[in-house]
């Protein structure tokens, strides 16, 4: 068996109107209406990409814990790497597909819109952060009741000694109307936190 | 690198035959299935799909299926192609090895939704077919069609790419020892949902598709299903089994662009191709066919083009065609019956023709191959791209 050990390398997280990296905040908001507060969070911290106004809730809260993630980890669009990204949530992409069924509904509007349309799945976040950090990498987006790191250390580490990807950006994305968090770590090979459930856990509660 | 996993049989029902030498009769005929819409309800007659023959009556009566039934058009299809993909491999005793599926399908059982939606809540004849939608439904059909008892099934939807995924997972359980034999395909049937959808893309040609053609429309849209069956090496052997080719490599890759569109690059498409390479463990010139996915429309065409010249060199390019003039694009299903055509093309030592190609495109010199040409093959490379991005290239080989 392959004995080699992964860590934590960093995490982020985004939660009743904080952003924090690293247990630290980076930014802060009372703001209670989520677009809104995600809105000055990607003004506050000069991400200056202009498809983040087009995505939807779900893909604006996941790309901003990533970008300030790899921001932080110093990846770049234009270097070689091997990041996989493997998601979770409950509320699937429910948010939007609401929005679109409302569009639908809509007698006096224009019918179903192609731009909410392209996000009635859950994994087109991980997509919007694939095209900014030009990921070519495996990735996989789970639906579970709850937050479930027993399925995600596994996943990781199987795609890890495998030599599938050379690190693994983890985690859990969650909107469901006014309700939202965010919680995305990276595993590798190197790292001071241990690649544990138990550390999963403990982060993810912190 | 290995020999790569054993194809023991394959099943099609596609707009140019319903079985394999139908199928294969067409295309070196030359015979398009692509006419006129003439078996769904719809405003745009006018447009050119690819439709299987038979009506669902028909092909109820083919799989004697009781009058309560409630199979989608695409369960139809599929346990057809299933069926003649057992039955070629030979299989009497299914349930003897450790047997699964893996069935493909992007539209699912909305045929029938689209049909009945109004009616649902009111007409309770038509309420049978509402658990008949998702497309796990036409995979637990077939399996229970063909009398699989606890099997591992399971279903793929990743757009255009999902066939040569179904294909490539299968190929993969078979490599690991999970499965000793794994049938594996896709199905699609036309329904209004596809064709209006594909038709407000605006990439819907009102002709003929032309594939890598300078002035290429768009594609016609189609309907097919097709499976194979996988067997592993010590299963072929201790049966004798007769081998139709082999699954030699595989590749997956996103194109990391866009929601929808294909990068102009094909930055995705090359990846998969050189994954593909990288797990058969051949070089790029002992590929004698391209099975192009080719569906004319503007993007694919210029993107994958663009890739297979990346993977191979401008001056290097094999003979490649696109079999979607035949078809037309049938979407989960391509990667499945283009499946069967390039293991057809191994077994007959032949390359199907490019139809309706005039006008050669700007953006690179590599002509499609536009007459039956026989020559040895023993390497095809078959591409699948799909939507948003999800590009699987399979190597089929005669050893």
């Amino acid at each position: 068996m392959d004995k080699k050990e992964f860590y934590i390398k960093s995490y982020c997280t985004i939660e009743n109107g904080v952003i924090a990296l690293n247990g630290r905040p980076v930014f802060q908001d009372d703001e209670k209406d989520f677009l809104k507060f995600i809105k000055s969070a990607y003004k506050s911290l000069e991400i200056g990409y202009p498809k983040f106004y087009k995505m939807d809730a779900l893909s604006k809260l996941s790309f901003i814990a990533a970008d300030v993630l790899l921001d932080h980890e110093k990846v770049m669009p234009e270097d070689e790497k091997n990041i996989a990204i493997v998601f979770s949530n409950k509320a699937s992409s429910l948010d939007t597909d609401r929005k679109h069924q409302a569009s639908i509904e809509d007698e006096e509007g224009y019918g179903a819109s192609p731009s909410v349309f392209v996000y009635t799945l859950p994994n087109i976040c991980i997509g919007e952060i694939s095209i900014k950090y030009k990921l070519y990498s495996e990735n996989s987006f789970f639906i579970f009741d709850r937050f479930n790191a027993a399925h995600l250390h596994q996943y990781a580490e199987s795609l890890l000694k495998t030599e599938k990807a050379d690190e693994v950006l983890c985690g859990w994305v969650d909107v469901d109307g006014e309700s939202y968090s965010a919680y995305i770590y990276l595993v590798s090979q190197k790292g001071e936190i241990q690649h544990k459930e138990e550390e999963i856990y403990r982060l993810y509660n912190n | 690198m290995g020999r790569g996993v054993a194809i023991t049989g394959m099943g099609i029902i596609s707009a140019i035959g319903n079985d394999v030498a139908a199928n294969y009769k067409s295309l070196i005929e030359r015979k398009s299935g692509i006419s006129r819409i003439k078996k769904i309800e719809t405003i745009h007659k006018d447009l050119l799909v690819g439709e299987v023959d038979l009506t669902n009556k028909e092909l109820e009566d083919l799989l004697e299926l009781p009058s309560d039934n409630n199979y989608t058009r695409t369960a139809l299809l599929g346990v057809i192609a299933a069926k003649q993909a057992v039955s070629n491999a030979g299989i009497t005793a299914i349930n003897d090895k450790k047997t699964g599926l893996i069935s493909a399908s992007s539209v699912g059982g909305m045929d029938i939704t689209e049909k009945y939606y109004y009616q649902y809540l009111e007409d309770a004849d038509t309420q049978k077919y509402i658990e008949a939608h998702p497309i796990g439904d036409s995979t637990q059909k077939i399996a229970a069609y063909l009398g699989l008892e606890q099997a591992m099934t399971t279903g793929i939807s990743t757009a255009c790419s999902s066939g040569a995924n179904a294909i490539m997972l299968g190929a993969r359980l078979i490599k690991s020892g999970k499965l000793d034999r794994v049938i594996v395909g896709g199905s699609d049937c036309l329904s209004k949902f596809t064709i209006n959808g594909f038709n407000t893309l605006m990439i819907l040609s009102d002709d003929h598709n032309t594939p890598f053609d300078a002035n290429r429309k768009g594609l016609n849209l189609g309907e097919a299903a097709a499976f194979l069956v996988l067997e592993s090496d010590e299963l072929v052997e201790a049966e004798q089994k007769e081998v139709l080719g082999y699954v030699k490599g595989y590749g997956n890759a996103n194109d990391a662009f866009h929601q929808t569109a294909s990068s102009e690059n094909g930055d995705g498409a090359t990846l998969a191709m050189k994954k593909a390479f990288d797990v058969a463990g051949i070089s790029t010139d002992e590929i004698d066919y391209i099975n192009a996915h080719g569906t004319a429309t503007e993007n694919n065409d210029l993107s994958e083009g663009r890739a297979i010249i990346r993977v191979f060199g401008e001056e290097n390019v094999p003979e490649f065609s696109s079999t979607k003039p035949y078809t037309g694009h049938t979407l989960a299903a391509a990667g499945a019956i283009e499946a069967v055509y390039s293991v057809l093309a191994l077994q007959n030592n032949v390359i199907f023709p490019s139809m309706n190609y005039k006008t050669p495109m700007e953006e690179f010199s590599c002509r499609p191959q536009l007459d039956l040409k026989e020559k040895e093959i023993n390497n095809v490379l078959s591409n699948s791209l799909g939507f948003g991005g999800n590009c699987t290239s399979i190597i089929f080989s005669k050893v």
